[in-house]
């Protein structure tokens, strides 16, 4: 209950930004906040919660924006529906890879996902009718009421999400599934020994961690009225999902959430401010001096200080 | 779970609180002209954009010394967008929401380009297009002004396809890289050769991350091509040129060149060397063509280049980049004014002068005459940088009223093998 009103404030509170704030600004840098609340979120369930290192969030990630892109050139359809399709095809092919790789483990396991964003890319590259190589620009079509602007509309959206997100990973963790990833991340062997349904658990995972990077990923071409394949399937998405929740904390929901809010708001900062090249190396220190110091990100932290009191 | 929910808000206020930190520090003075843009300067596009933001900065200091734009002094503020899309539309939203620009300069090049030509349509802004290709095609903002000689695909290589009819030649080998830039350029230069009735021997995309290209040539020598045309990004043009000076391309090969990116940057002319005599191949300036001043600009901003350890040369994007100053210079003098709307349409109505030669508009915010030229680089010598600077390294074979010189052909000959 108490999450339901946190998230309630909290989307209520995003929601007076819209109607408050006059500059687009906040909002086209609060989109990226958000979108990568959503990845870090997503995954965690799989990263954090089984233990299994995914390199191929630009995967998923891609797909959703391209899937939407094409849906929009196809059919015009609205955003709700393109989120849901991206959902959908994300979701399959985190099926589809986890098939595949999930007999993989550890390094492997990785090199494998960085490979599914290699094939994937290539895929848009030689896909004319996605743009190509060219890339593809759209033309956004007029925001829903209540919305005076686009943007704005897609920070809720966005907001949303985060929130579906953070709901889904949340009841993940708490139920039985939760308990049986944490089991595979502990102990593969005894999990499987003591009955814990590894394969079926882990797919699950992957699909669900893959649909919601497809829906971090779904309004991205709205958001730049443009899609080209190396932006989209850019590595930096991978970096970003996977150093949030170790900056944040990799057991709890919460600590993707923390960590994604810290660093891409930092990165924001740091692009307009100092110097976009710091904002990669921000990333590149602070995961350093998280891996070393706080391995168990800032939720670890704040629970060893409070431990020892 | 043990999150409270004053945890979660507190975590939700501390990401409001951060996203609101930048706007607290952008308070321009009063009485400035502000400019704003973003620039690639790390990543694909760096190098580039760091030598044109040299040439922009030279524009803005020498407007300053002069007492400014309308008595008010330029304050040109500038970010670096790394050449990723993605950051463009937040850049150009703060650029204009927070840091209250008066003018907006596009990013060089077309990919960071694409993204904020919606907010410019929307909010109805002037924007100086800055090396970018065909990005207002399917926008139509009424208030573009690129700075890139060739207006679209076909006005690219005219001269390319001119010279090879001259020649002769009947039949043409296509090799370009899967990107969207080469791509484009590709299918402008296949529609000039379906135009001229040439016969297309070989036609073949090579994915970006290709290093060598010796099994490419080899096919391209096979089909026996008499004009090579090839499409490629720096790192490419650098493996196919060495590649070529290996292998060869085979006798019948009247023309062998056109749209290799990198060809024109001074590194990689350095490095290449006596591999590039023969190629004909596009660019924007060669020593030689007498713009009046730009001789002058070239001399003040090669000083400048070797301090900031930029492009020495300067001839790509340099001159184009002090350009768009002149035109916004021009412009704002010309209407007293900072009205968007009157300097869109001073831009269109009158002719402007600069150093990279006369520039009039089209409707949609091209060139009406591209002048895009091709030349072919003759006589040069290894690991020597400054024979660039002199004119008939570069022969222009077109357009014709910058004409240097004739091509020669066959490439075999004209690479002095």
């Amino acid at each position: 209950m108490k999450f339901w009103l946190g998230a309630a404030i909290v989307l209520v509170g995003l929601a007076a930004m819209t109607s408050t704030l006059k500059y687009e600004y906040f909002f086209f840098a609060g989109y990226t906040v958000l979108m990568f609340v959503v990845l870090a979120t997503a995954w965690n369930i799989l990263g954090g919660y089984a233990g299994y290192v995914n390199f191929g969030t630009p995967a998923f990630f891609g797909l959703g924006a391209y899937t939407a892109a094409v849906l929009y050139k196809a059919t015009a359809a609205p955003l709700a529906l393109q989120i849901a399709a991206a959902a959908a095809m994300a979701g399959l092919l985190g099926f589809g890879a986890g098939l595949l790789t999930l007999r993989l483990r550890g390094i492997f396991f990785a090199i494998a996902t960085i490979a599914l964003t290699v094939i994937m890319e290539t895929v848009f590259i030689n896909w004319r009718y996605a743009g190509g190589a060219t890339g593809l620009q759209l033309l956004r079509p007029p925001p829903t009421a209540p919305f005076e602007s686009y943007i704005k509309m897609l920070f809720m959206v966005m907001a949303l999400s985060a929130v579906a997100a953070v709901a889904v990973a949340r009841y993940i963790e708490r139920s039985w599934i939760g308990r049986g990833l944490r089991a595979i991340r502990d102990s593969e062997e005894a999990a499987e020994a003591s009955g814990v349904p590894t394969l079926r658990l882990k797919l699950f995972a992957c699909t669900v961690s893959g649909a919601l990077m497809g829906v971090a990923g779904a309004p991205m071409p709205m958001y730049l009225s443009f899609i080209e394949p190396p932006s989209t399937f850019n590595l930096n998405y991978a970096i970003g999902a996977l150093a949030s929740p170790i900056i944040g904390g990799t057991g709890t929901w919460l600590g993707p959430v923390i960590g994604a809010v810290l660093l891409s708001s930092l990165q924001q900062i740091v692009t307009v401010t100092i110097s976009s090249e710091i904002n990669v190396l921000l990333v590149g220190v602070l995961l350093v001096v998280f891996i070393v110091a706080a391995p168990d990100g800032i939720i670890g932290l704040y629970r060893k200080i409070f431990a020892r009191r | 779970m043990n999150f409270t929910r004053r945890k979660v808000l507190g975590a939700a206020g501390a990401a409001a609180l951060t996203a609101t930190l930048p706007g607290r520090r952008a308070f321009g003075q009063a009485g400035q002209v502000k400019i704003g843009m973003s620039m690639p300067q790390t990543g694909s596009l760096g190098a580039g954009g760091k030598a044109a933001l040299v040439a922009l900065r030279m524009w803005v200091d020498e407007v300053n010394q002069k007492g400014g734009l309308l008595g008010r002094k330029i304050e040109f503020i500038v970010y670096d967008d790394q050449t990723n899309p993605a950051l463009t539309p937040s850049i150009y939203t703060k650029l204009l929401d927070v840091d209250k620009v008066d003018l907006l300069i596009a990013p060089y090049g077309t990919v960071p380009t694409a993204p904020i030509m919606p907010l410019v349509k929307q909010r109805d802004l002037l924007l100086m297009g800055n090396f970018s290709f065909q990005v207002n095609h399917t926008v139509k903002h009424d208030k573009w002004f690129n700075n890139l000689p060739a207006a679209d695909a076909s006005s690219w290589f005219p001269g390319f396809f001119e010279q090879g009819q001259k020649l002769g030649a009947k039949s043409i080998a296509f090799l370009a890289a899967d990107q969207e830039f080469a791509q484009n350029l590709a299918s402008g230069a296949k529609e000039l050769a379906k135009k001229g009735g040439m016969k297309t021997v070989y036609d073949q995309n090579y994915p970006p991350t290709t290093t060598d290209f010796s099994s490419l040539i080899r096919a391209i020598r096979a089909a026996k091509p008499e004009l090579v045309f090839v499409c490629s990004y720096p790192n490419d043009s650098v493996a196919i040129v060495r590649g070529v000076h290996e292998i060869g391309v085979g006798e019948g090969v009247k023309i062998f060149g056109g749209g290799m990116v990198g060809l024109q940057f001074t590194p990689i002319m350095e490095s290449l060397g006596s591999m590039l005599n023969g190629i004909v191949n596009y660019n924007s300036y060669v020593p030689g063509i007498k713009y009046p001043g730009i001789e002058e600009f070239l001399s003040r901003y090669q000083k400048r280049a070797a301090e900031e350890k930029v492009d020495p040369l300067g001839f790509y994007l340099p001159p184009f980049n002090y350009a768009i100053g002149q035109m916004i210079e021009q412009a704002v003098n010309g209407t007293k004014s900072l009205d968007q709307k009157k300097l869109a349409q001073y831009l269109h109505t009158n002719e402007m002068k600069t150093i990279v030669g006369p520039i009039r508009y089209r409707a949609d915010g091209e060139w009406a005459q591209p002048r895009m030229l091709m030349a072919q680089f003759r006589g040069i010598v290894d690991k020597n940088v400054d024979q660039f600077r002199s004119p008939g390294k570069q022969v222009v074979l077109y357009p014709g009223e910058y004409k240097t010189g004739d091509v020669v052909a066959p490439y075999e000959k004209a690479r002095g093998k």
